[in-house]
């Protein structure tokens, strides 16, 4: 189970009594290797060691990843199956709770059929078992109703780059060739700290020259060192793109013969991106006339250039034609498929990529195939050992399925790895849908603020104490190793899963002993699919530090780079994206006349339910802040510390103000990572993308007041 | 250990993995021994780290009227020894570098020791080992004198010159921190 891999001539640190388990972060897309530290007597996690020949991250690992192994033997886990009795949580063993479940679900499902049962995975989990969520759904419960928490992540770019060139992999090239960039540009990314480790490559880049261009609100780590910070205005995306490939096309910029071998639409591109002038895309966007020309100068100049994005960009109303938009910039000046670069999203989750792959989504099955091809379900149907009849038929987006409880077509729910009460847009709203449930079940292994509200809490293990494999922000599919045996009476999720479809009268399709064996399914399931996992295997991962899907063949090494020769679409080419700026969906009044914008701290991750609970992060960042410019403050006539209340039509919050210039006048930032009245996603807007379905967390009108004393 | 800890400022991130990794080194009690601060940020995120010089003479050794700081031989300047220090915490107004802290429940000084567990047996300290920005980084005096002409360098390649008044612009900003016993 355990094993400790160097490469030759690397030392590391062994104390005396203890080993050394090579492994992987389990926050971020960047998953950066390290070693745990194992006591070799009481086998109980004590700390973390570099490892510094991980090919991607060289032992580099950020606060949260130095101190995520406290996580394991935290005091706070649950170790016990919880049950809701008159209002309180009672400890109780695991067939009294599978009783429980299996009851209440076959009732649900017997009164009210088989959809009203729902599942709420996540993507912060291996491959095996995110895959797993998919079948458990499907068919263990057979219900339509199955989406995650990727579509608040990854939807807009998978809508984005399926659009333009026809497959997701979130990187079309390896993220070790971008110390070989010339020029990057970074939208909507805070990468300083929501990736920290990503600099390295950054930096070395910039250490031989390479330009960085960055397009935020905000002057973040990167702004700060950028030779243009383009500073616009949340919700202007589309505009800003479609400004850059206007003076792209205007200053010859565009590679001619790349785009008319590769690409199609090149003409209604060009049109669309006529009146795209730098005045009129100076005017959307805010920001000033000669940062747009020098950006897209040194941008079009550059020989080898990669175009990134993040949520900024994506968690709009307008995140597909954002995604597409700046991709295309990318197929303009030749740069797809070919050496050092490309375009890359920049992964939220641990497993983002693996994780909306293999059918956890309300419209996709594994391999990234598509519920709504009949040949997909046939396949997949032949997989799982059902019938094609009897495959659930696409459900609803995340966000769509709270409507759902609301309205009580979904009157059960089970949470995978997820918290939504934190993390969705407008939560007291979800909030609302939850409680109208008749049964809700939360897998977890600490109590998040969505498990409080839960009849049954499962207690899961964390990442240390399973094998799996997850898909890190480049697409390689890397190995994380069980360090130690689950705490308590804890059950992987795959397990806990397992035992539930026994319950349901399924147990025959969910036969594993471990979760290889998961994953050897994998990649049948995935086998001549877009995200092709079948030549992936755990031996292979080990030898070659990692393996790039697709590997469609056991003898196949896996794809580094892709579209090197044509792109995934029907006819092998890109398309171009043709879009106007639409917009965000809400416009500033004379009562809300503020932009608000959120994010992450580089101290927490995601809904925080994990690193508001490790002390040093904690110590760093106890509580969220209001983020704004001295011009702002001084109107409002507030000062550093004081509280402030922010309002939007859906709620308020009060917060301590951090007063910095480092941000527009006219936009306030809030990080999302805390519950209940300290969440600014009470605040925030709920309005989809009408591809994506992902909200528009990044754009909404707020209402500031100083409060009275 | 022939090593010095560089430090450049302006590629820090304002991570703080390196005091994060700074509580797991093996003798530090899970107390951190650097800094990172913000230049001033209400101007800008930018960041800097901070630990010991490990001097050649250093003040906080020489302040010390127990003393109770213990040079080794590769030059490494270490904690108070437990067992001596008397709690006067002379050695903290002492330090140009404002580096020591005091522990009062022990009534104890701690600081940084370069990770003396892992520096000794040649393996880079916590903070350098994590850093993502390689603002701390922990290599041979050949590799930082490499690095510091490369700076000028690539100030030189953008076509720019040193002018009358600017000359200090071109120096590379950096601090070696190194011990240089053989
Ligand atoms: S959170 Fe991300 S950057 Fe930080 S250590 Fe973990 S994987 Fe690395
Ligand atoms: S780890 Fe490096 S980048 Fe992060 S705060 Fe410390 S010196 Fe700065
Ligand atoms: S603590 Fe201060 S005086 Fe002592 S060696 Fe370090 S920098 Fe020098």
């Amino acid at each position: 189970m355990s094993q400790f891999l160097v490469k030759e001539g690397v030392k590391n640190q062994i104390r005396k009594g203890e080993k050394l388990v090579t492994t992987h972060c389990c926050y971020c897309g960047m998953q950066c290797g390290m070693h745990i530290r194992v006591n070799e007597k009481t086998n109980k996690v004590v700390g973390v060691e570099p490892r510094y020949d991980w090919v991607l991250t060289r032992g580099k690992m950020c606060p949260k990843g130095v101190t995520a192994y406290q996580t394991v033997d935290h005091p706070d886990r649950i170790k016990r199956p919880l049950i809701k009795k008159n209002g309180q949580f009672v400890e109780s063993s695991w067939d009294e709770a599978l009783d429980l479940i299996e009851n209440k679900y076959k009732e649900l499902q017997r009164n009210y059929g088989k959809d009203s049962l729902s599942v709420y995975g996540g993507v912060s989990m291996t491959n095996e078992k995110c895959y797993l969520v998919g079948k458990y759904a499907r068919v263990a419960l057979g219900t339509r109703y199955l989406d995650y928490n990727g579509r608040y992540c990854m939807s807009s770019a998978a809508g984005g780059f399926n659009k333009t060139l026809g497959m997701d992999r979130g990187s079309t090239l390896p993220w070790t060739e971008l110390e070989h960039t010339d020029c990057f540009f970074m939208a909507g990314s805070n990468t300083a700290e929501c990736h920290p480790t990503s600099i390295q490559w950054f930096w070395k880049a910039k250490d031989k020259g390479a330009k960085i261009i960055v397009a935020d609100p905000r002057e973040t780590a990167t702004a700060r060192v950028a030779d243009v910070h383009l500073d616009l205005l949340p919700g202007t995306d589309s505009a800003l793109a479609n400004g850059i490939m206007h003076l792209l096309i205007k200053h010859d910029y565009v590679d001619n013969e790349y785009v008319q071998e590769r690409c199609n639409n090149f003409g209604e591109l060009k049109e669309m991106t006529a009146k795209f002038t730098p005045e009129y895309t100076s005017k959307i966007t805010g920001i000033s006339v000669e940062k747009i020309v020098k950006a897209a100068h040194i941008f079009g100049k550059s020989p080898r250039s990669v175009v990134m994005f993040a949520r900024g960009a994506e968690q709009q109303t307008a995140g597909v034609d954002n995604v597409s938009l700046y991709t295309s910039m990318a197929l303009l000046r030749g740069q797809i498929g070919k050496f050092a670069s490309g375009v890359a999203t920049f992964t939220g989750q641990g497993n983002g990529q693996g994780g909306r792959e293999h059918g956890q989504k309300s419209d996709l099955l594994p391999g990234y195939r598509k519920l709504t091809d009949p040949k997909a379900v046939e396949y997949i149907s032949g997989v799982w050992g059902i019938k094609p009849e009897e495959m659930p038929k696409p459900g609803v987006s995340a966000y769509e399925m709270f409507d759902l409880m609301k309205n009580k077509t979904i009157r059960g729910l089970h949470v995978i790895c997820s918290n939504p009460v934190v993390s969705s847009p407008n939560i007291n709203h979800v909030y609302e849908a939850l409680r109208e449930l008749d049964f809700l079940v939360v897998s977890d292994f600490f109590l998040s603020e969505t498990a409080e509200l839960a009849d049954v809490v499962l207690p899961a293990t964390t990442w240390a104490e399973d094998e799996g494999t997850t898909t890190n922000i480049e697409g390689r599919v890397i190995h994380i190793r069980k360090v130690v045996e689950p705490i308590g009476e804890s059950k992987p999720d795959w397990e806990i899963m397992s035992l539930i479809a026994e319950r349901m009268g399924k147990g025959k399709h969910f036969q594993y002993r471990e979760p290889r064996e998961i994953f050897n399914e994998l990649r049948l399931a995935s086998k001549g699919g877009k995200a092709d996992y079948y030549g992936v295997t755990y031996e292979k991962i080990d030898e070659q530090d990692g393996v790039f899907w697709p590997a469609p063949t056991e003898d196949h090494p896996g794809s580094p780079s892709v579209f090197k020769e044509k792109f995934a679409t029907e006819d092998g080419k890109a398309n171009l994206a043709v879009c106007d700026w639409k917009g965000p969906a809400e416009v500033k009044s004379t009562e809300y006349p503020i932009w608000l914008t959120t994010g992450r701290v580089v101290f927490h991750y995601l809904s925080g339910n994990q690193t508001r609970r490790v002390g040093f992060l904690k110590e760093q960042c106890p509580e969220p802040f209001v983020e704004m410019h001295p011009e702002l403050a001084s109107q409002y006539q507030v000062i550093n510390g004081e509280k402030v209340k922010l309002t939007t039509p859906r709620g308020d919050m009060i917060v301590p103000v951090k007063i910095t210039k480092a941000i527009r006048k006219d936009v306030v930032f809030v990080p999302y990572h805390w519950g209940k009245e300290l969440a600014v996603n009470q605040l925030t807007s709920p309005a989809l993308d009408p591809i994506s379905r992902m909200p528009e967390f990044k754009v909404c009108p707020v209402k500031l007041e100083k409060l009275a004393k | 250990m022939n090593k010095i800890m560089y430090l450049e400022f302006e590629r820090c991130i304002g991570c703080r993995a390196c005091q994060a990794a700074c509580r797991e080194c093996g003798d530090h009690d899970a107390k951190e021994r650097n800094y990172v601060e913000y230049v001033d940020f209400t101007e800008s995120r930018q960041t800097f780290p901070m630990l010991c010089m490990q001097c050649k003479d250093p003040a906080c050794a020489r302040v010390c009227p127990a003393n109770a700081i213990q040079i080794t031989e590769e030059g490494v300047v270490l904690s108070a020894m437990e067992e001596k220090c008397i709690g006067c915490r002379n050695c903290t107004f002492g330090c140009p570098f404002g580096i020591p802290k005091f522990d009062f429940e022990k009534n104890k000084m701690y600081k940084c020791d370069m990770c003396y567990d892992r520096t000794r047996d040649d393996i880079p300290p916590m903070c350098a080992s994590v850093c993502p920005s390689e603002a701390i980084r922990f290599i041979d005096f050949d590799e930082m004198q490499q690095l510091r002409r490369r700076r000028t360098q690539m100030n030189l390649v953008e076509g720019k010159k040193p002018q009358e008044g600017n000359k200090w612009d071109y120096v590379p900003e950096f601090f070696g921190v190194y011990t240089d016993s053989q």
